[in-house]
């Protein structure tokens, strides 16, 4: 009998620690981000405008990119999410390498990233002052892929896709968010941008809007105010929603 | 993040499948009654779920579902002279936007663990249904074969968008304990934004001991069928083509269909089973069609 009732203390002992460890372990980023008073903000999209081909193409549909540096993207970027964070979270300015988080690309190979961890958070850790702060949002470029082919697109361009009967263009914003914990440099949540209510019929996995017909495609983009417009009114509408989805608003 | 989950249940001999066919099929149903929003609108949001994995990409933002029946008619069994017709439902979830990658009736389930765009590579897998032999007259007095189950891997190559090519290896276990290597070839043409024609050449290989259970007619089998003596050997098993058609009514609405011919060949075609009670000849004609709608997740 009092073997009993020791197995049964045991028991209930082990299940208070398990269900304790368990809730830590199961925790919610929602519940995670009630505690996050405090965050940086980091934009790393890059200047690279990428111009793809997908579809009905020759043999070289290889992408070629220009500069857009003069749109200052990733600073509008930090100025919108700052807009729309204002309201819950104290924004603290931070510095950062932006070419440093720019040039950091995806393995092909899944189980190597898996192995390698979340190469931002690192750099979260490392590059950026001041520290202490209680989380800091990156944004950098996302990957979607386009086609049947397997063809990948990423961060801000154009794509032509085209057909036996037409071609068509469609512009993009490809970007991810991430939260990072700025005590523990854990990942919070990672989310990339999804696509817009008028979404083409090109599926991007990210913000994408057909381009009128009457816009010519290639030239210099860099003065290109239509292209400038369209690509700063994808980031404009997807940003509040993405937020919103990341519990962040 | 892309997560793809697919059910296919097309051996009309298991119950389990019939049923879960039937089910989907009800659900179709229904929701095809239903009014639905636009494709990229959202039809409902879910709450946010009561926990989370910290190893697992978050579930909040938004999702397609797409859900559909195919009707295929194939040959009752490999080999086989009739054919019949079966029900298989089309479910799958995807991130909101993720296009449909290039997707051969001949596929089977695999994920890219390997992924550069133009060349992916992973672990595939397989289920080959048990050939009962009351199933089909033709099989009576061979005994049944159990169901198998295939893993191994795939690697597929587009050299530019519309030409894929690709192999599967497996292993077999359970109903045979060999080995198959699919080979196959597609021409994926656009023929406009809504229409999509795809074909090309298929060819596989097996060995002896993949082939053997299914085609070799042992002793005991020759005298309860009537069927001569026969050891199947593995080698080419079969060379054929296949042809796709996708059409997208809208963004919600889309119909498909396909046509697979396969020619049996080596000791498969020349197997008494073939040569006296079946066909060389395999034809697979499938049809269907899906409806897709977003939701989100808090």
């Amino acid at each position: 009998m009092r073997l009993t009732v020791r197995r049964a203390v045991f028991a209930f002992a082990m299940l208070l620690v398990l269900g304790r460890s368990a809730g830590a372990l199961f925790e919610t980023r929602d519940s995670k981000l009630q505690a996050v008073k405090t965050v940086g903000i980091i934009s790393a999209v890059g200047d690279r405008f990428v111009f793809s081909k997908a579809g009905l193409t020759g043999f070289d549909n290889s992408s070629r990119s220009v500069s857009v540096a003069a749109w200052a993207l990733d600073d509008f970027f930090v100025q919108q999410a700052t807009s729309l964070l204002s309201a819950r979270f104290q924004v603290k300015p931070v510095s950062y390498s932006r070419a440093t988080f720019a040039a950091i690309n995806e393995s092909p190979l899944r189980p190597v990233e898996l192995i390698r961890g979340d190469r931002f958070k690192k750099l979260v850790e490392t590059d950026v002052t001041p520290q202490g702060l209680d989380a800091f949002v990156v944004i950098t470029r996302a990957k979607s892929d386009l086609g049947a082919g397997g063809r990948k697109v990423e961060g801000i361009g154009l794509v032509t896709y085209s057909t036996v009967a037409e071609s068509y263009s469609a512009i993009h914003a490809l970007y991810e968010i991430r939260v990072v914990d700025g005590k523990t440099f854990d990942l919070i949540e990672r989310l990339a941008a999804g696509p817009l209510d008028n979404s083409t019929d090109l599926r991007l996995a990210g913000p994408s809007r057909l381009l009128d017909e009457g816009i010519p495609v290639g030239g210099n983009v860099a003065n290109d105010d239509s292209m400038h417009r369209a690509v700063v009114d994808l980031i404009t509408r997807s940003l509040p929603v993405t937020l919103e989805d990341m519990h962040l608003r | 993040m892309v997560e793809i989950v697919r059910a296919c249940f097309r051996s009309p001999a298991d119950a389990a499948a019939r049923r879960a066919a039937s089910a989907a099929l009800a659900v179709f149903g229904v929701m095809v009654g239903l009014p639905m929003p636009a494709f990229a609108q959202t039809a409902f949001t879910l709450p946010p779920p009561p926990f989370e994995l910290p190893f697992l990409p978050t579930l909040s933002g938004s999702w397609t579902a797409t859900i559909g029946a195919e009707g295929v008619y194939k040959p009752d069994f490999e080999g086989a002279k009739a054919s019949m017709l079966s029900a298989a439902p089309i479910l799958y979830i995807r991130r909101a936007g993720s296009p449909d990658s290039f997707h051969s009736p001949r596929d089977n389930a695999s994920i890219a663990l390997i992924d550069f765009g133009d060349l992916r590579a992973g672990p595939v897998a397989r289920f080959v249904p048990a050939r009962n032999q009351g199933g089909n007259a033709a099989l009576y007095g061979l005994g049944d074969v159990n169901a198998a189950f295939e893993l191994g891997g795939f690697i597929e190559y587009f050299p530019v968008d519309w030409f894929r090519l690709r192999n599967e290896t497996r292993g077999g276990f359970g109903g045979h304990g060999g080995v198959v290597s699919d080979f196959s070839a597609d021409f994926i043409v656009p023929v406009t934004r809504s229409l999509t024609f795809s074909a090309g050449p298929r060819f596989t290989w097996e060995s002896t001991a993949a082939t053997a259970p299914y085609f070799s007619i042992n002793q005991a089998q020759a005298m309860a069928t009537g069927l001569t003596l026969f050891d199947a050997k593995g080698a080419a098993h079969s060379a054929g083509v296949g042809a796709q058609i996708k059409y997208r009514i809208n963004p919600q609405w889309e119909v498909h269909s396909y046509v697979e011919y396969q020619r049996l060949l080596g000791d498969v075609a020349k197997s008494p089973l073939v040569m006296v009670r079946g066909s060389a000849n395999q034809t697979t004609v499938g049809i269907g069609a899906s409806y897709s709608f977003d939701f989100k997740i808090r």
